[in-house]
């Protein structure tokens, strides 16, 4: 069966692993004990000690906290309940008029800004842009992922989560 | 398995459906009865009949005329169940894997075992959406295959054809509003008997093309690769008994049903995935499109994908937006084959790839959407405009999947929506032509997780993209290239950029009537997504063209040219350089013809970022500058790199002064941004008093009118009454 060390498994998510190896990873049968492991590297990246249960973005994670289990920043904000959109609880800026856009699109052409605006959701704390949206105004924020937490460890990983109050 | 080979193929076919509701695997194929008396016998035997497709499809390129054929490798084959269930595969447009299932099920319901009949060595045609396939340009043949009377099988190829004698030349016909304009239809035709095409199909085929020899030639490269597949499966039953092929290749369905399920519960997560993009269509002006709806239009393509417990896949396109008179329609076959060319790029990289995989699918697509209209004569010859942008969703949705799950590696960004460029009239040697370009088959690629995405070498209907040869392209049109670059800052950005698309200029050459046509998306919107904080690819640039250029007498002169239309979005190289008529036109390009001296450039597009751009490498940065990927003007305002000049004048980080302006910019983000709680209850008076444009208010109409769930959570987010509607026309 393929498995990789800890520490090969850190350097892949940091993008730091030399391609050839990368691609062998992605070449062969997938490592079946990845995600514990790749918890462990997470878990080892964030200076707060409450246990990530899933990542759900680049530098976002749910994890169990006193506060039950919430949508957290990797600089430990958290965004609340993690049944919650995260996105509700975050700071947007809204890119609508030619000036903001064209300061993401220097030379490019832009979109008409009364047919499309960027969003932009940041960390109230550490300023981290978590997520952009594309979105016609008046466009809903979309809950991007709302995952079967509980399903999930319970019948895919065989480990089901101690129940929260 | 039941023997029904006793049975009419319908019934055959509606037996095996009835046998799949009942017992939820293929066919009723509930144990792998054949896996496992000789696992390695049905491995191997399934690397035979790949084999057999691989190199009946390389065989067959060589036949092609076409450079989209042959150049590029703008071709599938497959190999069927008498049913019409793909069972083995080629590389190459895995798209029509699927569509031409569709096709072969369309022909059993349709009765055609009694008339036109199922015979050895009939040939079957189809370019039909409707009926089975994606857009007009894309036709296919299957043949039966019969053995010692019996019918085991079919062997099916397609090719897409660069000119369908539409209203425009070409095959992605922008112009068609209805079908009636699409092209020549071959609708499930019987064309060729005793394995030869007959001669008033090919007949009709001349005549009604603009450039015949593209697609009669495919014809016939289509046809030998499946007589070939025909001829090596014969063989291959003839080693191993009918009764086992007739069991092995139901189990390698099911096998692929099975594999399907497990890749999904291996690499992703239970739960609710949601993501949307947007197109948007600018026709207003522009000559030859008949007033059949309001010029110009706005499409929502929300996306929402749900993953079982079981790892079904379950994609739903409610809350779209309505079929309309326009080319980008798509049909069943069309979703079906572009979920299907997803997942064989995503999921299936290992193991049996066959139909198997799409039945451990669902897709709601709603009647009367674009997605499924309920009116067949609606024009489907640019669904890929629609389709692109709407399986990018999907790969971002299931790579949020891959990223929770830890496989970081396998997420991507996406494939793009990039346009096209058809062209037609009098070419090089005097002669009437038509011919679209594909070169457009290798775009920029959204970025990874872990790395920058694939410049100019990644589209996602075929995943050995190419670009093909200048040469080549060249003899094939009246236009000679006199630049191709990378466009810069075309790949989103992101800690990780999108991959770069490249941008064409040529010089029209040797013909007084060249007609130019693209085939895309205005500049509206962003149709190329961005994830995890990276942001969209820019939107389609416009085209930049010189009528009546004094490229010549430059020349002459000795005086520099302009290879392309430079990096300043307000005045293009070609208006600093060039004498002539200048013209910037957004959208689809269609105008009166042009004449040797004319200069045209077209842009493709670009994938969307991954991350936050402030965590981009300054070095790569600085890599990208030198290279041409990045303009130091976005380098420094966009990524907050500062980039100083080595001894040799390179561009080179300095680091301390980047880390500083990181600092700075995170500073001016949190200045600059308000809470979304605040954001909300401004907005919503906006939307409260529908401010918006009229394009976007009807997007809303059309979207809440045909989706009761749409209409409810737009209200619920906004705080509005149930009873609320969008101002306007009902
Ligand atoms: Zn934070």
């Amino acid at each position: 069966m393929t498995g990789y060390s800890k520490e090969v498994i850190n350097d892949l998510v940091n993008g730091t692993l030399p391609w050839p190896q990368t691609r062998r990873i992605m070449s062969a049968y997938k490592d079946d004990d990845r995600f514990f492991k790749y918890l462990a590297v997470l878990q080892d990246r964030v200076s707060w000690s409450d246990p990530i249960l899933l990542p759900v973005g680049d530098h976002l994670f749910i994890c169990d906290s006193a506060e039950g289990r919430i949508t957290r920043c990797e600089c430990g904000h958290s965004f609340g309940d993690y049944r919650k959109n995260w996105k509700l609880k975050a700071l947007i800026n809204v890119r609508n008029t030619e000036e903001s856009l064209r300061e993401i699109y220097p030379n490019s052409d832009i979109p008409d800004p009364s047919w499309m605006e960027i969003r932009e959701f940041f960390c109230p704390n550490c300023a981290h842009l978590h997520e952009v949206e594309a979105a016609a105004p008046g466009y809903p924020i979309v809950h991007d992922f709302e995952p079967d937490l509980e399903g999930f460890y319970r019948d895919w990983l065989g480990r089901p989560l101690k129940e929260v109050a | 398995m039941l023997d029904r080979t006793a049975n009419s193929l319908q019934q055959r076919l509606l037996e095996s459906e009835r046998l799949m509701g009942e017992t939820g695997c293929y066919d009723g194929i509930t144990e792998l009865r054949l896996r496992k008396e000789d696992p390695l016998k049905f491995e191997t035997l399934h690397t035979k009949l790949r084999a057999y497709c691989v190199s009946a499809r390389e065989m067959a390129r060589r036949i092609s005329a076409s450079p989209g054929v042959r150049e590029v490798g703008e071709m599938v084959v497959a190999i069927y169940t008498p049913e019409g269930d793909a069972i083995a595969l080629s590389n190459g447009i895995m798209v029509h894997v699927h569509t031409m299932s569709r096709f072969i099920k369309w022909m059993i319901r349709n009765g055609y075992e009694q008339n036109p009949g199922i015979r050895d060595g009939d040939i079957f045609a189809n370019n039909d959406a409707f009926i089975g396939t994606v857009q007009v340009p894309d036709v296919m043949d299957v043949v039966p295959i019969f053995f010692e009377g019996t019918l085991v099988g079919w062997a099916g190829a397609v090719c897409h054809e660069l000119e369908s004698g539409g209203i425009t030349p070409g095959g992605d016909v922008c112009l068609a509003q209805e079908r009636f304009t699409e092209g020549l239809f071959v609708c499930a035709e019987k064309i060729g008997e005793n394995d030869e095409i007959r001669r008033d199909y090919v007949i009709r085929c001349e005549r009604n093309l603009r450039m015949p020899i593209y697609w009669v030639l495919d014809e016939k490269a289509k046809v030998a690769a499946c007589i070939d597949m025909r001829e090596s499966v014969k063989q291959l039953i003839g080693e191993i008994g009918l009764g086992y092929w007739q069991q092995l290749s139901k189990e390698y369905i099911e096998e692929g049903r099975r594999a399907q399920l497990a890749r999904t519960r291996q690499l992703t997560v239970p739960g609710i995935y949601r993501g949307h993009t947007f197109y948007g269509h600018v026709t207003e002006g522009k000559p030859g499109f008949q007033p059949l709806a309001d010029p110009n239009w706005l499409y929502n393509i929300p996306i929402e994908m749900e993953i079982t417990s079981e790892g079904k896949i379950r994609l739903d396109f409610d809350g779209t937006q309505p079929w309309g008179y326009h080319s980008m329609n798509c049909t069943p076959a069309g979703m079906d084959g572009g979920m299907f060319v997803t997942l064989t790029q995503h999921m299936n990289f290992e193991g049996l790839v066959n139909d198997g995989a799409w039945m451990a699918t669902e897709i709601n697509i709603p009647h009367g959407t674009w997605t499924n209209p309920d009116n067949e004569m609606a024009a489907t010859a640019t669904s890929w405009a629609l389709l692109l942008p709407a399986y990018g969703v999907f790969q971002r949705l299931l790579s949020r999947g891959f990223i929770a799950r830890g496989f970081v590696e396998e997420a991507f960004v996406g494939q793009v929506n990039s346009p096209m460029i058809e062209m037609g009239g009098t070419s090089q040697y005097g002669s009437g032509f038509g011919m679209a370009h594909f070169e457009c088959a290798a775009a920029g690629s959204g970025a990874l997780a872990i790395k920058d995405g694939l410049d100019t070498a990644y589209v996602g209907w075929n995943p050995e993209s190419d670009m093909g040869n200048i040469e080549i392209w060249e003899q094939n049109m009246p236009m000679v290239y006199i630049g191709r670059s990378i466009v810069p800052n075309s790949g989103g950005a992101g800690k990780y950029r999108g991959g770069c698309a490249f941008i064409s200029t040529w010089l029209i050459n040797k013909t007084d009537h060249l007609r130019l046509v693209t085939s895309e998306h205005s500049s509206r919107v962003f149709d190329n997504g961005g994830m995890c904080g990276g942001y969209p690819a820019p939107t389609c640039e416009k085209h930049h063209a010189v009528r009546n250029s004094d490229i010549f007498e430059r020349a002459e002169r000795r005086q520099p040219l302009a290879h392309g239309p430079g990096t300043d979005p307000l005045v293009s190289d070609f208006e600093r350089t060039y004498e002539g008529e200048q013209v910037w036109e957004e959208g689809p390009y269609i105008t009166r013809p042009h004449k040797a001296g004319d200069i045209f450039s077209h842009a493709y597009n670009g994938g969307g970022g991954f991350g936050d751009v402030l965590e981009r490498d300054p070095i790569k940065t600085a890599w990208d500058v030198e290279n041409g990927f990045l303009t130091r003007e976005a380098a420094g305002k966009v990524f907050g790199i500062i980039l100083e000049e080595d001894a040799d004048g390179y561009p080179q980080a300095d680091i301390d002064a980047t880390v500083a302006r990181r600092a700075e910019m995170r500073e001016e983000r949190l200045k600059r941004a308000i809470p979304v709680s605040e954001w909300i209850a401004k907005e919503s008076e906006r939307v409260r008093t529908s401010d918006f444009a009229p394009e976007v208010a009807k997007m809303y109409r059309s979207a809440m009118k045909l989706s009761p769930r749409f209409a409810k959570d737009f209200k619920e987010f906004w705080g509005l009454a149930s009873d609320f509607a969008i101002a306007g026309e009902k």
